[in-house]
């Protein structure tokens, strides 16, 4: 009997496990494609495909995540206002239901605040205020859940420099905040085949402009 | 066991392949692209192509449900089989009804929001509107429907009394909206613009949860938690003010106090208005925030005012005999609300408000206390039944209570007073037809206790969608109590009536919004003096024989307005344009006439310009509004002359040198037009028969505002612009 059971368990780690890669692999297949597209049907078959990983898994963050990042990047490549807005909240409902299945997730607060910053962009005299503040908010909660994120610190980077060059103050803390950003993108160590790896250009773009 | 293993392994080396393939459409048979097409608890699945066309290949067996659903759409569910046979289907997806695909009602109503993205009017243009100085009925008063009344500064509406229009917050009614003034000066809305996320501003036709207000309500729906700590100080050059704000996980508290004083002012710059002493107030606020448990949100906000003035008042015959004025103003206004909302789709709100204001106005030949103080208990529940059916119900109780005591040297003392319970349900309902066509109706039933009477109003309103554009139509009774001067006289006076129709046309693209609305409204039961008399009686003792309530009156016009945030960049421009005829029979008018405070014409010119390398907002707004009519007692026949009409072009700049600093200028009326509001007569007229007239002009031909806002917090991109 003991030994049906090791037999059993063995058998449910080794499904696990496969489970696992298949996961890694179908994550990591359209992963590829919201890093790279920029077509808005592509992007929009790639977080179909993610919120059909999401549905099946359920216990799992990546997909949401990358979905909401499909989305982001169609909002990117969108035109109109209102269909940039319908995007980003597409990606935001995404964003929630990633922090859900892992609370106090520092690359997905960092990736809420994108959102918020985005919509600024859309409307920045009425939304500036409301939604800078908001955005803000989000990349503070990531530093706090994780003080090194490299990405949370380039985005934070990335709203400090904009304002600091709209108001000719300084950029010193800006760049700063970049710098450190970029240290921790080569010090950056995927913990997962999936794990979140973009904006180390950005940021190198960034401080292109800081010296 | 063994069939245990033997399952497993079977169920991952079965290599039956099943084809699935098909095409979504919508309603109408139009393919839908981009939809989802998954197989429920597997990855499986495919996207639609532009044509609607899906197809994929799986190598599950048995059965699943087949799950469709693309944004904008209700996800359609079926059963599904899976044995290695090609499977072809066809789903039809019904459009799912959101707030931002569905036809909204606009008739008669202009809404400020941050949060809806559909509005023509935001939070912050009530801010940087040239001519408004953060007023939000200043800034209101560039929008059509609205009559310019310079003298008294409040919202006429098509027509109606500055009293006819009635503030809430947060559902919940304000009694006294307006700050003391002194005779024939504009008074300020006691309320600060920045304390609120949404504004929305009735011209007609309103939802029947608001009640006692005849021509139009003006719905104030105060900000939810802050979520930063920060401190703001503001300089003024009438003033000063202090605030700080602490924000904390699931709520904010913050406190503001103020001090206004127009004393310095006033001295730099000649006034029309022999002040004794000018006014100063101090103004004390505070607001509470807090998140319970699971979406319930509690708002607690006190307000309490002090202000005093005192002047000269001459007699128009003779203006060499000056009478003092002293006024003492006190108000406080408190507003307690909690909202659920809850799993199951209702969502409840109940609130608690209490206002006092009580003058003390003394001249030296006697005076006046007049003191107001009201409760108001509401609840309303809603409940969205299905995405095309939505219910909301209320009930209300307002009990206020209101006295006037007067000293005359030589008519004695008198105590008028009155209380009035007022007991009020309301139901309404939202039928979305379609994304199209939606209409609400609704009813009003009220309980007078004062004047014993009861009633039952209905409102009903419709949207319907035509090429981009929509029309829509509003049609309700109103009611509400006679004002307090005449209901402490006769306390038995009815409520006053109103009717209106309303059909209007919106058009938004692209930034642009074109809108033009007509209507029509009747006015009934309006309080009338029983023999026409040419002045106000001076008796001080009750007279219920003298007044009654068959005065009536009508209104109607038409209203253009035009925005353009897209053409030129960074400049943001509107337009409005009323046109108002009117007429009534009330009061002590002999005959039906147009009021004095009405206008044929008004017209706003808005623009706002922002330079970004000056870092600079610039602002200005140039009114125009055609002659009022006024009664010339040395002619023949009633309000049958007319004053010149009214012209004023205000500026504002705002400059951001830091993001934690704004500096704030405007000044109104810039050309300096010497406006003249009407004409005030003597009671008597002099030796040679002719009654000698005043001019009612603005009180200085500009006011000058300057203002330094600094906002100190750890996050350093927060500023006060939206508080502007």
């Amino acid at each position: 009997m003991k030994n049906q059971i090791f037999i059993l368990m063995m058998l449910v780690a080794s499904v696990a496990k496969a489970n696992d890669r298949k996961y890694y692999e179908a994550v990591g297949k359209h992963m590829q494609v919201v890093y790279t597209s920029h077509s808005i049907d592509e992007l929009q078959g790639a977080t179909n495909a993610l919120d059909r990983i999401s549905a099946a898994e359920k216990s799992k963050w990546e997909s949401y995540y990358y979905s909401a990042f499909g989305y982001l990047m169609m909002a990117n490549q969108e035109g109109e206002a209102a269909r940039k807005d319908s995007f980003l909240d597409q990606a935001l409902e995404r964003v929630r239901q990633a922090a859900a299945v892992s609370p106090g997730n520092a690359e997905i607060s960092a990736l809420e605040g994108f959102v918020h910053m985005l919509r600024v962009a859309i409307d920045p005299a009425s939304r500036g205020q409301q939604y800078s503040q908001l955005s803000m908010q989000a990349y503070g909660r990531a530093l706090q859940q994780d003080p090194n994120n490299p990405r949370a610190l380039a985005l934070m980077a990335q709203m400090q420099f904009g304002t600091a060059r709209f108001f000719g103050s300084p950029t010193t803390d800006a760049c700063g905040m970049a710098r450190k950003a970029l240290d921790q993108f080569n010090a950056f160590k995927s913990e997962t085949p999936i794990a979140p790896r973009w904006g180390k250009e950005m940021t190198e773009e960034l401080l292109t402009s800081c010296n | 066991m063994r069939t245990l293993v033997l399952l497993l392994l079977a169920s991952s080396s079965a290599f039956a392949q099943t084809r699935i393939s098909g095409r979504v459409l919508d309603e109408h048979q139009k393919s839908v692209p981009g939809a989802n097409v998954a197989i429920k608890d597997t990855y499986d699945g495919a996207s639609t192509d532009a044509d609607g066309n899906f197809l994929f290949i799986t190598s599950e067996t048995g059965s699943f449900r087949l799950v469709v659903s693309a944004v904008g759409y209700q996800t359609n569910e079926r059963d599904l089989v899976l044995k290695g046979e090609p499977v072809t289907l066809e789903v039809e997806l019904k459009e799912s009804i959101t707030e931002l695909n569905t036809v909204v009602i606009t008739a008669g109503s202009f809404t400020a929001s941050d949060q809806s993205r559909r509005t023509i009017f935001k939070s912050l243009d009530i801010a940087t509107t040239a001519g408004a100085t953060a007023d939000i009925a200043g800034a209101l008063n560039t929008l059509p429907g609205t009559q310019k009344v310079g003298e008294r500064g409040r919202l006429f509406v098509r027509g109606g009394d500055g009293s006819e229009t009635r503030t809430f917050i947060d559902g919940m009614v304000v009694l006294d909206a307006y700050g003391p003034a002194a005779p024939n000066t504009p008074s300020r809305g006691r309320f600060l613009p920045f304390m609120f996320k949404g504004t929305s501003f009735s011209t007609g036709g309103y939802s029947a949860e608001y009640g006692q207000a005849l021509s139009s309500a003006l719905v104030l729906d105060s900000k939810d938690e802050d979520v930063t700590t920060r401190t703001d100080i503001g300089l003024l050059s009438v003033g000063a003010d202090v605030a700080h704000t602490q924000a904390w996980k699931n709520g904010s508290a913050a406190a503001k106090i103020q001090y206004t004083n127009v004393r310095p002012y006033f001295g730099l710059i000649n006034q029309e208005v022999d002040w004794i002493t000018p006014p100063a107030s101090l103004e004390v606020s505070a607001v509470l925030r807090q998140r319970v448990v699971d979406k319930g949100l509690f708002k607690a906000f006190v307000n309490s005012n002090q202000s005093d003035f005192a002047l000269y008042l001459d007699e128009i015959a003779a203006p060499s005999r000056k009478q003092s004025l002293h006024l003492n103003n006190r108000y406080r206004y408190g507003n307690v609300s909690y909202a659920q909302t809850f799993r199951n789709g209702w969502f409840w709100r109940s609130g608690f408000s209490y206002n006092l204001n009580k003058s003390d106005n003394q001249l030296e030949s006697g005076g006046m206390i007049e003191r107001e103080a009201g409760l108001h208990l509401k609840s309303t529940v809603e409940k969205s039944v299905s995405d095309r059916l939505e219910v909301k119900a209320g009930a209300e109780i307002i009990d206020r209570e209101y006295s006037a005591n007067w000293v005359d040297d030589q008519l004695g003392q008198f105590d008028q007073r009155f209380r009035e319970p007022l007991w009020a349900a309301f139901v309404e309902a939202d039928v979305i037809a379609s994304k199209k066509w939606v209409s609400r109706a609704g009813a009003r039933a009220e309980y007078n206790a004062l004047n014993g009477g009861t009633s039952l109003d209905p409102r009903f309103s419709l949207a319907y969608k035509v090429g981009e554009g929509q029309v829509s139509f509003a049609y309700g009774r109103f009611r509400q109590s006679a004002p307090n001067n005449w209901l402490r006289m006769n306390p038995q006076l009815s409520s006053e009536r109103a009717e209106h129709w309303i059909v209007n046309y919106q058009l938004i693209r692209n930034n642009r919004t074109l809108r033009v609305e007509l209507y029509q409204k009747h006015y009934l039961d309006l309080v009338k003096f029983a023999t026409p008399q040419a002045v106000l009686p001076v008796t001080l003792e009750p007279v219920v024989e003298v007044l009654n309530n068959t005065g009536s009156g009508h209104a109607r016009g038409v209203e253009f307005f035009w925005r353009d945030n897209e053409t030129i960049r960074n400049v943001d421009y509107w337009v409005s344009y009323s046109f108002l005829d009117t007429e009534r029979d009330y009061l002590n008018y002999p005959t039906a006439a147009t009021p004095a405070f009405a206008s044929r014409h008004n017209f706003s010119f808005v623009y706002k310009h922002f330079v970004s390398p000056l870092k600079t907002q610039f602002g200005f707004t140039w009114s125009f509004a055609s002659g009022r009519p006024f009664h010339n007692p040395n002619l023949e026949g009633f309000m049958q002359a007319k004053t010149p009409s009214y012209q004023d072009l205000s500026v504002n700049i705002s400059y951001l040198p830091t993001p934690s600093v704004i500096v704030y200028f405007s000044c109104t009326n810039v050309l300096g037009y010497d406006n003249i509001f009407g004409y005030q007569y003597a009671v008597q007229p002099d030796a040679n028969g002719v009654y000698a007239r005043r001019a009612i002009r603005q009180p200085a031909p500009r006011f000058v505002f300057l203002g330094v806002f600094i906002t100190l917090s750890k996050n350093k991109s927060v500023n006060q612009l939206p508080s502007l």
